[in-house]
């Protein structure tokens, strides 16, 4: 009887760290390089999760083409990281990243009438 | 919890402007037209001179004889009131729904720095609780509307707080946010909290009966 108490708190232990270890593969973050040192937790994003719950077979939908700040809607870029065509800083008129991620997400999110968006729904801490 | 959320930031935002500028100006222009009616001496003897004269001398901390002779409340009061108008205004998360919503952007201040500066609002609120159940001068002349003010306040920063640092139940807390910040803004032509529109015309008021009518200082 000494004996189970331990027992169970350790078994306890292992399972919460191996799920933990197990989980952390499958949480994706929306945390690019160029951002540097982020403001908030990085936004938590899992693409395969997202894509299933949204019904998101087209790929253009999120990456999409464009210049001169006009989106394209037939032109796909996947593959290609947000960040190489939407700059931190950006010099001309065009969407800087973090507007890219706020507007993408945001103004679909408010149109569907689902999914997050208000700031800690993606920014976990 | 989006529908809400969109009505609180959208429709509800709108009508708590809305009363806030409309109210405001509603409030000065009657407040105007009582003082012609029942006062017009003092719009004959109002002074620019004296009025900004009491105005900048009394914006200094520690300048005037009321703020010397409390001089714990005159630091709580200067530094609130400085934490209360720049931390909701410079958030970094504020000023992106301003740019997301019109497309203007500016300057803003680091997360940690307005968290400490919320937790300054906190803490001026409740000493300013404490004095009105304490101080016996004041606690004289505390009535209900002192303590309704004092909560309207209180309630965007102390929401605000727990929202960021997303404690108990964020979905609910940012919405709860949201809602007690409108409140405050709505409330500001028709409560205590009145004297952000009706403060510069009492001491322009003092200031000028004091310079020209008793021909002294009021600071």
């Amino acid at each position: 009887m000494k004996r189970t108490l331990p027992l169970l708190l350790s078994a306890a232990l292992i399972l919460a760290f191996a799920q933990a270890a197990m989980s952390q593969q499958d949480i994706k973050n929306l945390a690019p390089e160029a951002f540097g040192k982020l403001t908030r937790p990085a936004a938590q994003f899992n693409h395969e999760q997202h894509n299933e719950k949204a019904g998101l077979t087209d790929c253009v939908v999120c990456h999409h083409g464009g210049k001169d700040g006009k989106i394209d809607k037939t032109a796909s870029t996947e593959g290609t990281p947000c960040a190489e065509c939407h700059k931190v800083k950006p010099e001309d008129k065009s969407t800087g990243l973090m507007n890219a991620y706020h507007k993408q997400c945001i103004s679909c999110h408010k149109a569907k009438g689902k999914g997050p968006v208000a700031c800690g729904q993606c920014h976990k801490r | 919890m989006n529908a809400a959320y969109q009505f609180v930031t959208g429709p509800l935002a709108w009508a708590a402007w809305g009363i806030f500028l409309l109210g405001s100006g509603y409030r000065l222009i009657s407040m105007y037209q009582l003082a012609k009616t029942k006062d017009a001496t003092s719009i004959a003897f109002m002074s620019w001179h004296f009025s900004l004269r009491s105005i900048v001398n009394w914006l200094i901390p520690f300048n005037a004889l009321g703020w010397r002779k409390s001089p714990v409340m005159t630091v709580a009061t200067f530094v609130f009131h400085a934490c209360l108008f720049l931390t909701p205004i410079f958030l970094v998360a504020h000023m992106l729904l301003w740019n997301q919503a019109f497309g203007v952007s500016f300057a803003t201040i680091p997360d940690n720095a307005a968290d400490i500066m919320t937790l300054v609002v906190i803490a001026a609120c409740l000493y300013f609780a404490g004095r009105r159940l304490v101080q016996p001068e004041v606690r004289y002349i505390t009535s209900g509307k002192d303590w309704l003010a004092l909560v309207i306040v209180l309630a965007p920063f102390l929401t605000g707080f727990l929202a960021y640092h997303q404690a108990i139940s964020y979905n609910a807390m940012i919405i709860l946010h949201v809602v007690a910040g409108e409140i405050m803004l709505a409330a500001i032509p028709f409560t205590r909290l009145s004297h952000m529109v009706f403060a510069a015309f009492t001491r322009a008021y003092m200031g000028s009966e004091f310079g020209g009518v008793r021909h002294a200082r009021d600071w």
